[in-house]
């Protein structure tokens, strides 16, 4: 479940018919342009989000062009995800496709940082052919750090197209000193937004539709200070009074603080009907005629809204159909004080008749909300507990319990359902003693006996409360590590729930998948994912199935089933392109999962084309997953073609990429990295990486830890290659050894054939040909039935010179020549003329880019459509794994496909 | 200056605390600052005191004050001191 997005926050207010015009803002606005930000910050009442909505009005005239994005602020913005989220929402409204990346970040179970997701974004941003001012009005409700801390990293990395403007009742946490010192902010402040004598006059006499004298302005001007929301409230007082001098003598005369006399003299002009509508609805975050007969139990509320917009009663319209509005802050807060101090006993009700408008209207945040203000915690109980589905993201988990924080805590512990719901929410913030103590409460309740009957408003809940406990006490049980404790845990839930297809018991299933998984007994693992994802093709859920089986070209190539996973892949594959075009996005990770595991039995054009598929189908959606991993494959395939460097920049993108998932990450992206500056002999740096994981040839031995390990014996034999030290090439032939042994005893003969391999090379490497042989035999053997071929060749010119030497000795000879074959395959897939890597055409289109011809001339120049250079373009980038022009010329250079100047 | 101790050690929490904004507030409005006294001083001042729980507030008080952009004069904390120490001026 995502956060809806309340399009009345990306409003930008239209500028008002009756405004007193002030150029000399609207022009230290435009300068503003120039500076790293434009600050807006002044008390309520100032006019601040007028003046800026009207500046923004006029955007069209400024060059180069901009456009406005708007996000009015309010509490809930605090939460940094929420923040993100209507950050890209109001960027959207001006460039759609700004920041896809990062809403499909933000729905995944495990965020990654804001700064990495800020990032994507300001690089989107970047590229976009057009300015793009930001407003962020109210930006003094949101009060949080981790917001203030997202701004500055915006405001740090600027991209030109970007300009933002903050409205402020209060200065922001930023380093304005600095950027003041340094020129680099723009600010307006109650000085510059006070009405001056002229200002006052004009808006006084012109756009309020008074007739007062010289000495009358001058009098409110000093007695409002030029306070723009005095002086508006002042005119309407005037407006609604006989004797305008009278008025104007007894307000100027007095001490009452201007805000709370005017607003109770403009109250006391309106009839009776508006005075207590106003009273009534000044509760209300945003207003629509509907709620407000909902809450003033009177008809009509839509026609009162568009009088008191007439009437200029502070009311803001929030859209263009005049469906939505606001109370402007200040007069809401008086709205409100008044309301307490006149009808205290009110309130509740009114809050309470909110609440269930917003429930029926299908607006349950807002709902528990006003039934929190009420205090009537049974029905914010029953809300809550009925919000219960939404504990799926971490931020959506944050604000659920926050509404439990408020709820009286006998109330949850008397309602088994909320309190496994509140288990549930405390489990996925990490808080696992406090989530036992309410499955505990839970269970209480289901014991049989004579007992108070349960409340629950979800009697389906309550019906398989049990097995949910269970799966709770299994999550946490995974949470803690202990393997015995998740499993007893899991099959509770089977035995409650021993048949269907019930979601419970589907994640009790995963959970045990999982645990065997990390716990090294990928056997059962294997077990739990195959049965899983076939149950589910069977009925009918193939995009579960596709996620459950993508786990298999993790584990059953490591298991020597290479040929098995295959199978399964293809076989899935088939049942998703039965189903017919457009196939599923879910569908780019099996692409992929099928790119890697031809990749590993050596056929590259094949691996090529999947991960081609994967890329189109993936890049439709946001699979943040999927994302990283496909950077990871198509590294193994450049690893294979020869091609380290590029293999490099493709992890480093996969690391900037990367999210955590529940699954164990058997083989981490820094592992990866050290196994490829190994074999290019760049030795510091692999033991580095060695030294920072604190690995040593001594440590326990583990399946997780086994990629790691074997990274470490590469790392000391190219450290003896390097620096011949004989300690070292010991050491690791001693810890392949213990590998080599570990692996056979966990039945992963797919780890035992590479260990193997490297350990033929590790004697090699001492020059110990005979010694090499027998271990490379024995791999041989091994890989031959199941098609290993990759784990030879990524191996490089060392692994064919051994096989050259096996094959001429007579030692499997056949399996010998045919991985040589796949070496020379490998060799051509990577170009020895990096030009042929680029067609003609593509080539002739890249020398004009390096020209810095736009695409519009090069199209012009070579006689195509400009579709067609767009085309060419990608398909440039996509060869050299570019992601800009000036990042293409320059890895073609590096190629040598184009001159270096 | 009196010596300062962190709020975490002080015994003196809940403090009293006296504020001071320009103009005389409306008795609607002595609700919005629930819990304190308000006076009205002749010089045509609103003095409002009472007990602050802590810190956090009294910067929930002071945001009211922003709020209605009423003017801040100062923020004093009343203790068994020689007198009340200003800690806040406001512009």
């Amino acid at each position: 479940m995502s956060t809806p997005i309340l399009a009345t926050k990306l409003y930008v207010p239209p500028p008002r018919t009756s405004v007193v015009l002030r150029p000399r803002l609207i022009e230290r606005l435009d300068v503003g342009l120039r500076s790293r930000l434009i600050l807006v910050s002044a008390p309520a009442g100032f006019g601040k989000t007028t003046i800026v909505s009207e500046w923004a009005a006029g955007g069209s005239r400024l060059e180069p062009k901009v456009r406005t994005a708007w996000l009015s602020l309010d509490e809930g913005d605090g939460d940094p995800a929420r923040f993100l989220t209507y950050l890209v929402a109001a960027l959207q409204t001006v460039a759609a496709d700004v920041g896809q990346g990062v809403l499909g970040m933000l729905q995944s179970p495990q965020t990654p940082p804001t700064e990495t997701m800020l990032a994507t974004l300001l690089n989107e941003i970047a590229a976009l052919p057009h300015g793009v001012v930001l407003v962020l009005d109210d930006y003094h409700r949101v009060d949080s750090e981790p917001v203030d801390g997202a701004v500055a990293f915006l405001l740090e990395h600027l991209p030109p197209q970007l300009h933002l403007v903050i409205a402020t009742r209060e200065d922001p946490r930023l380093p304005l000193a600095r950027w003041r010192a340094r020129g680099q902010l723009t600010e307006l402040r109650a000085a510059d937004l006070r009405f001056s004598a002229s200002e006052g006059a004009e808006f006084l006499n012109q756009a309020m539709g008074l007739d007062l004298s010289a000495e009358d302005i001058s009098a409110l001007e000093t007695r409002t200070e030029g306070w723009i929301a005095g002086l508006q409230l002042a005119a309407l007082s005037i407006q609604g009074h006989s004797d305008a001098v009278g008025f104007i003598e007894a307000f100027t005369g007095s001490n009452r603080f201007v805000l709370d006399y005017l607003v109770e003299e403009v109250l006391q002009r309106q009839p009776q009907a508006a005075r207590s509508f106003l009273l009534q609805t000044s509760l209300l975050d945003t207003l629509c005629g509907a709620l407000c007969d909902a809450v003033t139990g009177q008809k009509h509320g839509k026609e009162m809204l568009e009088r008191l917009e007439r009437d200029n009663l502070f009311v803001v319209p929030l859209d263009d159909e005049r469906r939505w509005y606001r109370y402007h802050h200040l007069f809401a807060d008086v709205l409100q004080a008044l309301a307490r101090a006149e009808q205290p006993d009110q309130l509740a009700a009114l809050h309470k008749r909110a609440s269930d408008w917003y429930e029926e209207n299908g607006s349950r945040p807002d709902a528990v909300r006003h039934a929190l203000y009420a205090e009537d915690f049974e029905w914010a109980a029953d809300l809550i507990e009925r919000a219960g589905p939404m504990l799926v993201t971490s931020s959506q988990t944050a604000i659920w319990l926050n509404w439990a924080r408020s709820l009286p805590d006998e109330l949850i512990r008397a309602r088994p359902v909320l309190s496994v719901w509140h288990a549930y929410a405390l489990l996925g913030s990490g808080e696992l003693e406090a989530a036992e103590a309410r499955l505990t409460d839970a269970e209480r309740w289901l014991e049989p006996g004579p007992g108070q009957p349960t409340v629950s408003v979800d009697q389906e809940q309550l019906r398989s409360l049990l097995a949910t406990i269970a799966v709770a006490r299994a999550y946490r049980a995974h949470s803690l590590g202990d393997v015995p404790g998740t499993v007893k845990h899991a099959q509770r839930v089977l035995e409650l729930l021993p048949e269907g297809d019930h979601p419970r018991r589907e994640q009790a299933i995963a959970l045990m998948g999982m645990t065997c998984w990390a716990s090294g007994d990928l056997q059962a693992a294997d077990r739990v994912f195959v049965d899983y994802s076939q149950r589910q093709i069977a009925a009918g859920n193939i995009l579960v199935a596709i996620s459950a089986m993508t786990v298999l070209p993790d584990i059953e190539p490591t298991l020597g089933r290479l040929r098995e996973a295959i199978d399964a892949l293809t076989g899935l594959l088939h049942v998703v392109v039965d189903q017919g075009e457009p196939l599923p996005p879910e569908a780019a990770d099996l692409y992929r999962g099928l790119g890697e595991l031809v990749l590993e039995q050596g056929d590259l054009t094949a691996a090529a084309a999947h991960l081609l598929k994967s890329k189109e189908l993936g890049e439709q959606d946001e699979l943040p997953v999927w994302r990283w991993r496909w950077h990871v494959a198509k590294a193994r395939l450049h690893e294979v073609q020869g091609d380290p460097e590029g293999a490099l920049r493709l992890l480093d993108e996969a690391q900037r990429l990367f999210i955590r998932t529940p699954l164990p990450d058997a083989r981490p992206l820094a592992a990866l990295k050290a196994r490829i500056w190994a074999t290019q002999g760049r030795v510091t740096e692999a033991l580095e990486w060695a030294r920072e994981r604190g690995l040593s040839v001594d440590d326990d031995l583990s399946y997780l830890h086994e990629f790691e390990h074997v990274t470490l014996a590469r790392v000391l034999v190219a450290q003896y290659e390097s620096e011949h030290v004989d300690g070292a090439v010991h050491d690791a032939i001693g810890l392949l050894e213990r590998l080599l042994h570990a692996a056979e005893e966990g039945g992963r003969t797919g780890s035992a054939i590479e260990i193997l391999a490297f350990q033929a090379l590790a004697h090699q490497a001492q020059g110990d040909t005979s010694s090499a042989l027998a271990p490379l035999e024995r791999a041989l053997s091994l890989a031959e039935p199941e098609g290993y071929v990759r784990v030879f060749v990524s191996e490089g010119p060392p692994m064919a010179r051994l096989l050259t030497e096996a094959a001429s000795r007579g030692i499997a000879p056949d399996s010998a020549r045919r991985l040589l074959a796949a070496f020379r395959e490998a060799g051509d897939a990577h170009p020895s003329g990096p030009k042929e890597l680029l067609s003609e055409r593509e080539v002739e289109v890249l020398q004009h880019i390096a020209a810095g011809l736009t695409n519009r001339q090069i199209a012009a120049r070579l006689y195509l459509s400009l579709y067609t250079v767009k085309a060419h373009a990608r398909s440039i980038y996509d060869k050299l794994d570019a992601h800009s022009r000036t990042q293409a010329v320059a890895r073609a250079r590096e190629l040598g496909i184009l001159p270096l100047h | 200056m009196a010596e300062r101790r962190s709020q975490r050690t002080d015994p003196d929490w809940p403090a009293v605390y006296q504020i001071r904004v320009e103009g005389h507030l409306g008795h609607a409005m002595t609700g919005w600052f629930e819990g304190l006294s308000i006076a009205l001083e002749d010089d045509g001042d609103t003095l409002l005191t009472g007990a602050v729980v802590d810190q956090a507030a009294l910067h929930g008080l002071l945001t009211k004050v922003r709020d209605l952009g009423v003017l801040l004069v100062s923020v004093n904390r009343l203790d068994a001191g020689p007198g009340p120490r200003p800690t806040e001026e406001g512009d």
